[in-house]
């Protein structure tokens, strides 16, 4: 699970009453979100300030698309089209796949997003729940399949980085962040709160939804730290006057590591009796896996008797 | 506000008064007052005798200063319509003309044929008004005074181009050539007008059109059916500003913009029904060509919120619409008790009106409250 960072007590309303969000996309000219609705465009800000746009224009369907900037699929033409950096609507002037209709079987919607790298000259197509087809832009053929076993539609499909798009899907939340380029793997699974509509704020890495509450909710793409393990010592039998390595690990609630947390460390005595030993540092910080580490030294006295050791992460 | 409101003259016009009681049931057509066309105009509690039926044109007029309406209304009179040329006052919005049209001078009087077969001028190259037309697919330069098109005067048929096109609204350059025209979503750009006209871009509208101004060579403001205003580059062509005016209202039957291309200003005449007297309500707004700053958004961390490490807070400086403002300073402030530290305690907003604020958490768990401000001046 993500960390939320935020959540909004204003709601995002569309003002028609029989309206609802069928898309969110991050605009970085904006540095705000472009909700879609059925009949309305929205601007909507972190915490929840929401400025109407415009009116949605039929025939026209967002989707993903290198570098942040949404496109738009027009299925009349069965063409892509860039959106205008500066406000988010379909650019007609440009066409991103002269040579290959995007068939309607292809092409995306709300329940079934897909993606556009023009620069890479790749299609990406969501083939089944499980796998993404990645097509050349230019003929229209399927050049690779990536696996991904989400077991769900991505409702979003947008540009994390180089090479790579986050995935999500609205009805639980699940996230995969997919190498389409180089490894054309999932490099990444986590969860967010199931949402309505989401995207990805591909400027500060943060996942950020609107709820079936209307709420914005905002999530970095850290793991919200759950589970901290018992310390460990790497071996078993602890010895006087020399450094003894211990570590512990700190998961979140689907037991994903935490990387990059402050571990407090604290050496505790037994009962009534003093602390045996010395710890080499009070804080130290979780690596890639989760892992925070430290090293015990025994008493140099030839004490013998029982310590305890308390970890804790404060956030 | 969203651009940045100067004034508005409200109501910038006025109808007819009837004269004496109006009537507790709807007159007939002829009835011992004689010969009375709409007659629900003059029934309790409505006691005027005109009343807005389409804003035709709606532009700045260099060669006078001023800016000019050409109103089509339903009248109690005969022939039951009329047809009149409104001006003001370009720097105070003040109605100049008022006895004449009051009075059915007929120098305020245009006929019907400029003003239904006429729509949407605009200012344009040479400081003339060119207009689109409902009796033809031409573009003409047409007269201030009745909209009727200029004998000898400048036009173009756009029907006769590739792809052929029919237009309601247009701007005119004809210096470098080029032409910005549209009739619902989607804003056409062409060049070499004179030659072989040739259709090089297109710019998408966030709502349908309702009108286009002209105010350069190179750039053009367009108002949506629902108040948004943009502007934008038809030279590039590129969408330079989405704003919107001040406090769009549901009720309005439209939004009719120009460009005072002497004061560098926009004016908004906004079409509003009728009050429940039938007095008008229609006005004059006066928008400075820059977006005010309205709100400043709660700031928003987008960085984890771990003890002892720094978190990254962004919030916005925004005019109603949504648009950036910039350039401004936002300031921000812990509220005491303050645990940990601002390290940025100012920023400056980015073009998108970003303001961004680095906190230093401590080392234990603790609640905070960052306050933001900026400070904006009236020019």
């Amino acid at each position: 699970m993500y960390e939320k960072v935020f959540e909004s007590t204003k709601l995002v309303t569309p003002d028609g009453s029989y309206d609802a969000w069928r898309h969110l996309f991050y605009l970085p000219a904006w540095d705000a979100f472009m909700a879609v609705g059925n009949s309305e465009y929205a601007r909507v800000f972190r915490d929840g300030t929401k400025a109407r746009f415009g009116v949605r224009s039929g025939g026209y369907e967002p989707l993903g698309r290198v570098r942040g900037v949404p496109a738009w699929w027009k299925p009349w033409t069965k063409r892509l089209h860039p959106a205008f950096e500066i406000n988010g609507l379909p650019d007609d002037n440009q066409v991103l796949n002269p040579a290959w209709e995007v068939e309607y079987g292809v092409g995306p919607s709300a329940t079934r997003q897909a993606f556009v790298d023009e620069a890479a000259r790749l299609y990406l197509h969501q083939a089944t729940m499980n796998r993404i087809d990645v097509y050349d832009l230019g003929v229209g053929q399927v050049l690779y399949q990536i696996t991904h076993n989400a077991g769900a539609w991505f409702t979003s499909v947008a540009w994390a980085d180089a090479g790579q798009v986050a995935c999500l899907v609205k009805s639980t939340g699940a996230v995969r962040i997919i190498d389409y380029l180089r490894g054309r793997v999932v490099v990444e699974a986590g969860r967010v709160d199931p949402f309505a509509v989401g995207a990805y704020d591909c400027r500060h890495h943060n996942f950020v939804t609107l709820g079936a509450d209307r709420k914005v909710r905002v999530y970095c793409r850290e793991t919200l730290p759950a589970n901290l393990s018992a310390p460990q010592f790497e071996q078993a039998q602890v010895r006087a006057l020399k450094a003894n390595a211990v570590r512990a690990r700190l998961t979140g609630q689907d037991g994903e590591p935490c990387a990059g947390w402050w571990v407090h460390w604290e050496l505790l005595g037994v009962g009534q009796g003093a602390a045996l030993g010395y710890l080499d540092r009070n804080v130290s910080k979780t690596d890639e896996d989760g892992w925070a580490g430290n090293l015990y030294y025994g008493p140099d006295d030839g004490a013998t008797g029982q310590s305890r050791l308390r970890v804790r992460v404060v956030y | 506000m969203s651009l940045w409101h100067i004034r508005t003259v409200s109501p910038c016009m006025e109808y007819i008064e009837l004269g004496r009681a109006c009537y507790t049931t709807t007159p007939p057509l002829w009835g011992p007052d004689g010969l009375i066309y709409n007659g629900h105009l003059i029934t309790c509690p409505r006691h005027y005798k005109q009343t807005t039926n389409d804003v035709a044109n709606f532009f700045y007029e260099p060669g006078n200063d001023r800016l000019i309406a050409h109103l089509l209304l339903n009248t109690t009179y005969w022939p039951g319509w009329d047809a009149r040329r409104y001006e003001f006052d370009a720097e105070t919005g003040k109605w100049l003309n008022r006895d004449s049209v009051l009075n059915r001078s007929s120098d305020s009087w245009i006929g019907i044929w400029g003003a239904a077969w006429t729509r949407d001028a605009t200012m344009g190259s040479f400081n003339k008004i060119y207009a689109c037309r409902n009796s033809e697919t031409a573009i003409r330069e047409i007269s201030w005074r009745s909209a009727e098109p200029v004998e000898g005067g400048w036009w173009v048929d756009p029907y006769t181009w590739n792809p052929k096109s029919i237009y309601s609204f247009a701007v005119v350059n004809r210096v470098d050539g080029l032409l910005a025209a549209a009739s619902s979503w989607t804003l056409d750009c062409w060049r070499n007008i004179g030659t072989t006209p040739e259709r090089f871009a297109q710019l998408r509208l966030p709502n349908v059109l309702n009108y286009l101004a002209y105010e350069s060579r190179r750039n053009c403001w367009g108002i949506t059916r629902d108040g948004i205003i943009v502007k934008a580059d038809y030279q590039i062509p590129r969408w330079e500003m989405t704003s919107q005016v001040q406090n769009p209202a549901a009720d309005a039957r439209g939004y009719y913009i120009t460009y005072d291309t002497k004061r560098k200003q926009a004016v908004v005449f906004r079409w509003l029904p009728d009050a429940a007297d039938g007095a008008c309500r229609s006005q004059l707004e006066f928008y400075y060509p820059v977006v005010k700053a309205t709100l400043l958004t709660q700031p928003v961390p987008v960085t984890s919120l771990k003890a002892g490490e720094r978190v990254m807070l962004v919030s916005h400086l925004v005019g109603d619409a949504g648009e950036g403002v910039t350039p401004y300073t936002v300031e921000g402030e812990l509220l005491p008790p303050a645990e940990g530290y601002l390290a940025t305690p100012v920023s400056g907003t980015e073009f998108n009106g970003r303001a961004c604020f680095i906190y230093q958490a401590p080392w234990q768990t603790c609640t905070e409250t960052l306050k933001v401000s900026a400070n904006i001046e009236e020019p």
